[in-house]
């Protein structure tokens, strides 16, 4: 069995951070720091913050471009009505047959994904009425 | 009910391997990272705690994941809906119970868990204490250079950043992820001092990295889990837990994403970098900090 837990005594090691508090919480205690040294700190973060949104969009763009690239590339599959030629070589139907597979399997994907956030604004939203049919001012 | 056992390090000491290594111990259950100790009370997980970093979303998925892998026996969308519906039932509940009853449903193998999380505050892990008398606690250690070049190469240091383990200079503020490196350590030490001697163990992550069937070994006997050739075997594949790899859409995480997409082990000797050299990450030829040198000969370096 063990010891009562206030039968031992905590350590007392100090730390060196220069930020106290509960760090991981929207009020770090920033009390030591000086206002110069907060400003910084901000200017730290919006720095951080700017770089993360830099990365986001230009991997966005890739990805864009990507999509516009494989459209221009399938586009000889097809004649203006939409058909592809009579000709068209086998390899690329194949190929063509996969990527339509590998995109619908993406938007099933997204499909249960908006199915799942609609369930739960659902619930939310019979709460929320169910809460004001109540209420004493209805 | 077994006594569960917890993994107390900062990010990026080798703890996710860790945690699934002990998990796939026959008689062990390893857990993603539940971090349900960073509140009081369940719901709290689902309350926005940050204005400053983005989304914390991800911290529930290892509470989802693991719910619906206990009680549905599968993590899909399906189940972890289920998931999200036994934690709404649970709201109120306070985590120490939550956990309880995770813990009692996972008995007789020994809950594994390890949540980086805890050892930014001595106060969460005093709630473990609190809520498991007889758990067990791992202290893992990682030398302070290749912890903090970890942390800083996964996201631009956003880890070190969410703690703020900042530097101010004259001109700037910069990320020094020493400090949480020093700090989080500390934290550790500071609360393994209130528990008896017999309930906590420390362990160099690199050595377990070169020999881990005596370190594994080691581990095992100090638990009281058996310790013979096969469920040492068991240990050397952490990518078989249901746990190493992404989970469904609406969880995918739950764990460090590296050992997610890459959760195979490969024994390997870890190179020691010197304590006083300069680091990595500073542009200014700045080294280690006295207190960050001493703790990290202090721990064996």
């Amino acid at each position: 069995m063990s010891e009562p837990l206030d039968a031992r005594q905590e350590g007392k090691r100090a730390k060196i951070g220069p930020i106290d508090g509960d760090p991981v919480s929207t009020h770090p205690d920033l009390d030591k720091l000086s206002p110069y040294q907060r400003g910084l700190r901000e200017a730290l973060l919006r720095e951080f913050k700017a770089r993360k949104v830099k990365k986001f969009v230009e991997k966005q763009v890739k990805y864009i471009n990507g999509n516009r690239q494989v459209a221009e590339e399938i586009k000889i599959l097809f004649d203006e009505h939409g058909q592809p030629p009579a000709n068209a070589p086998m390899e690329d139907i194949i190929a063509e047959r996969r990527h339509l597979e590998h995109q619908i399997k993406w938007f099933e994907a997204m499909l249960l994904e908006l199915q799942t956030r609609l369930l739960r604004v659902r619930e939310i939203e019979a709460l929320a009425l169910d809460v004001l049919e109540h209420s004493p001012e209805a | 009910m077994a006594a569960p056992l917890f993994l107390l390090a900062p990010p990026r000491s080798y703890t996710s391997l860790m945690n699934a290594m002990l998990g796939q111990h026959p008689q062990a259950f390893g857990l993603p990272e539940l971090c349900l100790f960073n509140v009081e009370i369940l719901g709290q997980m689902w309350i926005r705690s940050s204005d400053e970093m983005g989304s914390d979303a991800k911290t529930r998925h290892g509470l989802l994941r693991a719910v619906a892998e206990i009680y549905a026996g599968e993590q899909t969308m399906h189940s972890v809906r289920m998931a999200e519906h036994w934690c709404a039932a649970r709201q109120n509940h306070s985590v120490a119970s939550v956990y309880q009853e995770l813990v009692e449903k996972i008995d007789p193998l020994v809950a594994v868990e390890k949540s980086p999380a805890y050892t930014v505050d001595v106060k969460r892990m005093r709630a473990i204490y609190r809520a498991f008398p007889d758990a067990r606690f791992l202290h893992l250690t990682r030398h302070p250079v290749g912890q903090c070049k970890s942390v800083m190469s996964l996201y631009d240091g956003t880890f070190a950043l969410f703690v703020n383990s900042i530097e101010f200079q004259a001109d700037r503020a910069v990320v020094e992820p020493q400090y949480a490196w020093h700090d989080f350590n500390i934290n550790i030490l500071n609360f393994l001092d209130s528990v008896p001697p017999d309930q906590h163990m420390r362990v160099r992550g690199e050595d377990m990295m070169s020999d881990p069937p005596e370190y594994l070994g080691r581990i095992c006997r100090w638990l009281g889990l058996r310790h013979d050739a096969d469920a040492i075997e068991q240990m050397m594949h952490p990518e078989r837990s249901p746990f190493a790899c992404f989970g469904p859409l609406d969880a995918l995480f739950g764990n460090d994403p590296n050992f997610l997409s890459g959760p195979t082990f490969r024994p390997h000797k870890v190179k020691m970098p010197p304590l006083d050299k300069p680091v990595p990450w500073r542009e200014d030829g700045a080294g280690l900090k006295p207190e960050v040198v001493a703790l990290a000969r202090e721990l064996g370096y």
